[in-house]
């Protein structure tokens, strides 16, 4: 037997310690070939999606190379810990430290070749289904499977250098211990170390203001507080875990009444002896999970705007010009010609919008006809308007205004032409997107309408009337590419004619949505893969804490069960052994992350106007859910280990 | 009365490599014996403290304790069984690492759920019968040997069982805590009249029981009673032994002793 065989068999023969490694790793090279597979696609690199999506793939992988490295250490470091037992033997028959190096280093390759090698290959079969997934959601005609060897080069390359620098650092990294204490096994206990109180207070006095900052920030908008959260927030978890949970629990196994009785005896002291001895690891997973959370919160959140976007923009094209506008005539019939060729039905409305003062505020008022709002209101089917003489309608321009003036009455006059009307009630339904009309637009009657024959006194006011053209199309979402030229032209006077305003504004609702829609499916993708990949490596983190300590579990429950620990109080003990490791870290990121929710609520409700409790609620309990079958699965696992 | 009853037990562990660790094994303990087991390594001592002890189930023949045979009961009585009936000593003293001393004594008492007055008033007594006030609040690995298994001790007395099983309690110790844990196990079968089953392979702690008994391959060797001297008994225990060894060894080491 060489020393190679030596080392393939002692991974081949481990594969029952091995498998959880190998699978963490195996399934990160997975998700990062597939990422390559996508970003090197010559479509995609021909920029379908544009820069910033590119960066954040880039981004993305980047995150993921890092955060695996760290994994892999973590884990590499585990299992040697583990197999300390098995390493002492190798050494008391006289192996020598470097031969000993050099089988971490082979074990480790092979366990990393293997895993790459799988991993490609899972990778690449199903490269050709995530292709139909992105060219699905990005409505792309076609997304082929190409075969390229930068990806595979880049994967390769990747994880290889990973695997060397991960065997190579865990070799050198692990603590000296001297033979008689690694024959003696795992039960080697570290000097239990202290915690100090003035220290507990602080952790928790962190956490807690790092909350109520993010409340402040959420209600003022001060965003330059934003900055210092997730240090608070940082410090304070790794003290809170440190110190004031150890501290606690000690204060709590001071008090015997509470502490001497039945379980709470051994499982108190349980924990405070995994606590001080993992705060590394709970501090990791906490932080890890947060970002997960966070991640997959955001892109609830993107996808709520995505929804509510068809809401926010019913229109499919919008028009606007000004009274003089010299494309008008023009653009219009080519926007109709494009829209027949392509065999989309579409209502036209046309509005002659003017501007006038308003007598309550001083302020200029947008006003529209009733007649023609009637027009586009009846190709959306909603219901009409019918106005009397001195009476006039606001038109809401987001959610939020409409209620805010649902219950305004205002009595004013034009004053340009001395019409003096009484504003009453909101149009119950959102018309116009937010960019078209102002804040101040209101609807009259005909007959008011016609006698506004002076325009606004106030000289400087762009726009005193326009021209608004609204193109109401079922099918908007087909419509991006209709209006081209109109975008170039309306781009090309903007950059070249900067002192003065374009005479006519576009506004291409289904082009605008692909964009949103392209960028938020990547971000999703990105997100989806990369917060699976945390969240499998923060369950594993604790998966291969226990397995570490399995051998001393098992003694401990051989004793216990010596001393007539029944079968049911045994799993409970179990119970309260897992229960803390699982879920303690995930509390906790959980409650960070409803805290950064919070904030992130109360910012968007000023700017987007959008609400994300649902959506954030909906993940957070898949998340749960995705936790708790985790935790029964390592919990039967645990206790057949600890019954064999 | 005997307490312990073994009668006609066989035990054989099958697997890959059939083995027969006892074989018709019968003997009885009177109640407040203090009896010692040895035998040569792969006697059948640890398969038959396992089998008094419960966790495991002899082929055939029965055991019967304190009148009744234990193997009959559920896996849950059988649970409550041991944590009332049964004390044990090991030779690793197997104590809890996260619990303090004082801890690891009361915890048969809470997993049987005595009230918080009766365990603070045994853990007093038993605490200062085998003087442990001094160390009460430390951690098993803050220490030493002998004070670790006076606390297992501890731990096995403080429920008052009806019979303590010793498992080498001085397998780990060096001589003076040897004598120490000895002469404790003594005067509490002689002070509280607890029946204890040690097995052991030091012939210098077996002389301190009431009666030896000896194991070879699973099937009763011999047994000796106490003698009014330590010393004779001592010499009687190692004379059995060396017939004990086995082969033609044993034999020969017998004739030639003076």
């Amino acid at each position: 037997m060489t020393f190679r065989q030596f080392a393939y068999r002692n991974v081949v023969r481990n594969s029952r310690i091995y498998g959880a490694f190998f699978m963490a790793s195996f399934f990160s090279v997975a998700v990062f070939f597939i990422y390559s597979m996508l970003m090197f696609h010559p479509d995609i690199e021909s920029g379908i999606l544009g820069e910033a999506s590119l960066i954040g793939m880039v981004g993305a992988e980047v995150v993921l190379v890092l955060f695996t490295l760290f994994f892999l250490y973590y884990s590499m470091s585990a299992f040697l810990e583990a197999r300390s037992h098995e390493f002492a033997i190798l050494l008391h028959l006289g192996m020598e430290k470097r031969q000993m190096n050099k089988l971490v280093f082979l074990e480790t390759m092979i366990i990393g070749s293997g895993s790459i090698f799988v991993g490609i290959v899972f990778g690449f079969s199903f490269s050709k289904f995530f292709f139909m997934i992105v060219r699905e959601i990005l409505h792309l005609d076609s997304l082929p499977l190409y075969v390229s060897w930068e990806p595979f080069l880049l994967t390769i390359g990747v994880f290889t250098s990973a695997f060397v620098v991960i065997s190579f650092i865990s070799v050198y990294f692990t603590r000296e211990r001297k033979l008689r204490d690694l024959l003696k096994g795992n039960d080697y206990l570290n000097s239990v170390s202290t915690y100090s109180k003035i220290r507990a207070v602080i952790g928790i006095t962190l956490i807690l203001s790092s909350y109520v900052l993010s409340i402040i920030v959420g209600n003022t908008s001060l965003i330059d507080l934003t900055l210092v959260i997730p240090f608070l927030a940082t410090f304070g978890t790794y003290y809170f875990f440190r110190d004031s949970l150890p501290c606690f629990l000690d204060k709590a196994r001071g008090k015997r009444k509470f502490h001497w009785q039945r379980y709470r005896l051994l499982s108190l002291a349980e924990q405070t002896h995994i606590m001080m001895d993992n705060v590394k690891m709970f501090f990791v997973v906490t932080m890890v999970s947060t970002m997960a959370f966070l991640s997959v919160g955001v892109l609830a959140t993107m996808s709520s705007y995505t929804i509510q976007y068809d809401r926010l923009n019913p229109l499919g094209l919008v028009y606007k010009g000004d009274g003089d506008n010299p494309y008008e005539r023009n653009h219009i019939a080519s926007l109709r010609m494009e829209l027949e060729e392509m065999g989309l039905s579409y209502h036209l409305s046309r509005f002659v919008v003017i501007k006038q003062t308003s007598s309550y505020t001083q302020n200029e008022v947008e006003v529209f006809r009733e007649s023609d709002m009637n027009v586009l209101l009846s190709s959306y089917s909603y219901p009409l308007l019918d106005m009397a003489k001195g009476e006039a309608v606001f038109i809401p321009y987001s959610e939020e205004s409409l209620n805010k003036l649902k219950n305004k009455v205002v009595h004013t006059v034009l004053e340009e032409n001395s019409i003096p009307i009484t504003i009453d009630s909101v149009y119950p339904k959102i018309v116009f997107p937010g960019s078209i009309v102002s804040v101040n637009s209101i609807v009259i009657s005909d007959e008011d309408f016609v006698k506004l024959i002076k325009p606004i006194a106030d000289k400087n006011v762009a726009q005193p009337t326009y021209h608004l053209f609204t193109f109401y199309i079922p099918q908007w979402m087909e419509t991006k590419n209709i209006g081209k030229d109109i975008n170039e032209l309306q781009a090309s006077l903007y950059f070249y004619k900067k002192n003065k305003f374009s005479p006519f504004y576009f506004e291409n609702a289904g082009l605008n949505y692909s964009y949103i829609l392209a960028t938020y499916s990547l971000f999703t993708l990105v997100g989806v893969l990369v917060a699976t990949v945390f969240l499998l490596a923060a369950g594993s983190f604790v998966y291969f804490k226990l397995h570490t300590s399995l051998e001393r579990e098992k003694r401990k429950f051989d004793v216990l069960k010596r001393m007539g620990l029944t079968d049911t109080e045994l799993k409970k003990l179990v119970n309260r052994h897992l229960f803390p490791q699982f879920f303690l870290p995930w509390g906790v990121a959980m409650m960070h992350s409803l805290f950064a929710f919070l904030m992130v609520q109360g910012v968007l409700k000023d700017t987007a106007n959008i609400s994300i409790v649902k959506e954030v609620v909906l993940s957070f309990s898949f998340f749960v859910l995705i936790q708790v079958v985790y935790f029964y699965l390592i919990r039967w696992r645990y206790i057949s280990h600890i019954r064999s | 009365m005997p307490i312990l009853q073994i009668k006609d037990v066989t035990k054989v562990y099958e697997g890959k490599v059939t083995h027969r660790a006892l074989n018709q094994l019968s003997f009885e303990v009177e109640e407040g014996e203090f009896l010692a087991v040895m035998g040569p390594s792969g006697s059948g001592k640890t398969t038959l403290l396992n089998l008094i002890s419960t966790i495991d189930e002899p082929t055939s023949g029965e055991i019967i304790l304190d009148g009744m045979n234990p193997h009959m009961l559920k896996a849950t009585e059988l649970a409550y069984f041991r944590r009332r009936q049964l004390g044990f000593v090991f030779q690793d003293f197997n104590l809890l690492h996260m619990l303090t001393v004082e801890e690891n004594i009361v915890l048969p008492l809470t997993l049987d759920q005595q009230p918080l007055e009766v365990m603070e008033e045994r853990l007093a007594s038993i605490v200062e019968k085998l003087d442990l006030t001094s160390f009460l609040h430390k951690r098993p690995n803050e220490i030493s040997g002998g004070q670790a298994q006076r606390t297992a001790i501890g731990r096995a007395l403080i429920h008052n069982p009806s019979l303590i099983l010793a498992d080498e309690p001085t397998g780990n110790l060096d001589s003076n805590s040897s004598r120490d844990v000895l002469e404790l196990l003594t005067k509490i079968n002689q002070e509280r009249r607890t029946t204890i089953v040690m097995v052991t392979h030091d012939p210098i702690a077996a002389s301190y029981c009431d009666r030896v008994l000896f194991i070879k391959d699973g099937e009763f060797f011999n047994e000796i009673y106490k003698d009014d001297r330590r010393q004779m008994f001592f010499q009687r225990i190692l004379n059995v032994l060396s017939l004990l060894g086995g082969g033609q060894v044993g034999d020969l080491s017998t004739i030639r002793l003076p």
